[in-house]
């Protein structure tokens, strides 16, 4: 098993076939798709605020609220749909990087209510991917197998940073049943403050009935979040991502938390896109760099 | 042929050069990146997005405050006494027919310290936008704790009265 972190991460050597370059398109593009989606998403949501509770990131350094109480997040969107347009174009090498930049404050002003959610965080982290590969590489492939490889390297680390905050702060016993029933309870208050009602699926009514089954539930949980750093490996790949899939399903099934932007990203990781690609156009024949 | 479906980048360069620089320049930036991830999130309480230590759920079996709204009919007295969720006053009142996240609004009433008449009309924005409140919506805070039992014990306190005829607050909360 070859375990250089670059070979397997970013392939700057390999020879690239012709699925090679339109998944890593495909990618790019989900990329430039999910920052459009949450720029608009959070800018007319910031529409509604009417004031600063919890300052996050760029807000704890300047005063956020000139976002709020006027149009500046759909104009703030608009540019960044313009500008990852551009990137996604190649026309500009910094585009990228500003609409990073903006999407900074467009976070900032969107959770200034105190949500510190992380639906959106490898999206965030995809973005300033693909902006440092713009500036550091001027081959086209060289950017590109960075901005893959960049994700892919921080998807492992996050899930495996996720692991040691839950070590760190309740220790071994973190996956205890009864801190599920905590979790469904919470989110059960949730879907009544949402709809009004609440109707628990049979997954938490086993969960809430049998605490040996809501204990085997969070121990999965923080095993695959614990070797999630095994993804930056091509061998252990594809089961370490399927595995945090599972992982998503089952807070889904759980607590009703659906991230769907990671999920699809991790769906883009989670089969042999290239191969599949390439078995379709009948072009297995690889270019050579 | 688009961009990033052409191999044009890769003519005339020979393979081992162009992979090793690429490899060099691609592990300077990726350690230029978790040196700003790890001051960013040391500095920011461990969060500044992207960048985050991803604490969600990371307190297992602690206290919990989430907040839901009921909407009392006209004429109907207001208790400011807490009570469990199955004997809450009023009917049902989702907030995402206002297009709220609950979440939000749990944090805006846990992180709440003083209800000053700025933080009360931000309230009565989220949920009517800029338009004058049309009914009587009371604003609970959710709390539950983890019993010794295992047993999970919820309590929802009315904080806000908002009404077409003005605003109500809980005596126990600062104004």
């Amino acid at each position: 098993m070859n375990l250089n972190l670059s070979d397997n991460l970013f392939g700057f050597h390999d020879a690239d076939s012709r699925g090679q370059r339109i998944y890593r398109g495909a990618f790019e593009l989900f990329i430039v798709i999910a920052t459009c989606y949450l720029a608009w998403k959070w800018g007319r949501y910031t529409l509604r605020i009417g004031d600063v509770v919890l300052p996050l990131g760029l807000a704890r350094y300047l005063d956020i609220s000139f976002m709020h109480g006027n149009n500046l997040p759909l104009w703030n969107a608009g540019l960044i749909t313009l500008l990852t347009a551009y990137g996604f174009s190649r026309l500009g090498r910094w585009s990228y990087s500003l609409a990073f930049v903006l999407l900074l404050f467009q976070y900032a002003a969107r959770f200034s209510l105190g949500e510190i959610p992380h639906s959106a965080n490898l999206v965030g982290i995809g973005l300033l991917g693909y902006a440092l590969g713009d500036i550091a590489y001027s081959a086209h492939a060289s950017r590109s197998k960075f901005g893959l490889g960049f994700s892919i390297f921080f998807v492992g680390l996050t899930y495996t940073f996720s692991a040691w905050s839950k070590l760190i702060a309740s220790g071994w016993r973190w996956p205890d049943g009864r801190h599920l029933w905590m979790w469904i309870n919470e989110k059960a208050v949730d879907e009544i403050a949402r709809s009004g009602f609440v109707e628990l699926n049979w997954i938490q009514e086993w969960a809430l009935e049998n605490m040996v089954i809501a204990t085997l539930f969070l121990a999965f949980g923080l095993v695959t979040e614990l070797f999630a750093w095994l993804v930056w490996f091509k061998k252990c790949r594809y089961y370490v991502i399927w595995a945090i899939l599972g992982l998503h399903i089952g807070i889904w099934l759980t607590m009703d938390i659906l991230f769907q932007l990671s999920m699809i990203e991790l769906l883009l990781l989670a089969l042999p896109w290239p191969a599949i690609i390439d078995r379709v156009l009948k072009t297995s024949q690889t270019d050579q760099i | 042929m688009a961009d990033w479906l052409s191999d044009s980048d890769n003519l005339h360069i020979p393979v081992s050069m162009k992979g090793t620089s690429a490899t060099k320049k691609a592990r300077n930036t990726i350690s230029a990146v978790l040196v700003v991830y790890v001051l960013t999130v040391a500095l920011n309480l461990g969060e500044f997005w992207p960048f985050s230590i991803f604490p969600m759920f990371s307190q297992g079996g602690n206290s919990w405050s989430r907040a839901l709204v009921r909407e009392m009919p006209t004429g109907d007295a207001v208790s400011w006494n807490s009570a469990g969720l199955d004997d809450l006053p009023g009917i049902p009142f989702g907030v995402a027919s206002k297009g709220i996240d609950p979440i939000d609004l749990a944090n805006f009433v846990s992180k709440t310290e003083r209800w000053d008449p700025i933080r009360v009309r931000a309230l009565s924005t989220m949920l009517f936008a800029s338009e004058a409140p049309d009914r009587r919506l009371l604003i609970f805070r959710v709390q539950a704790q983890l019993l010794d039992g295992g047993e999970v014990a919820i309590e929802a306190t009315p904080y806000v009265l908002i009404a077409p005829g003005g605003v109500l607050l809980n005596p126990i909360i600062k104004p």
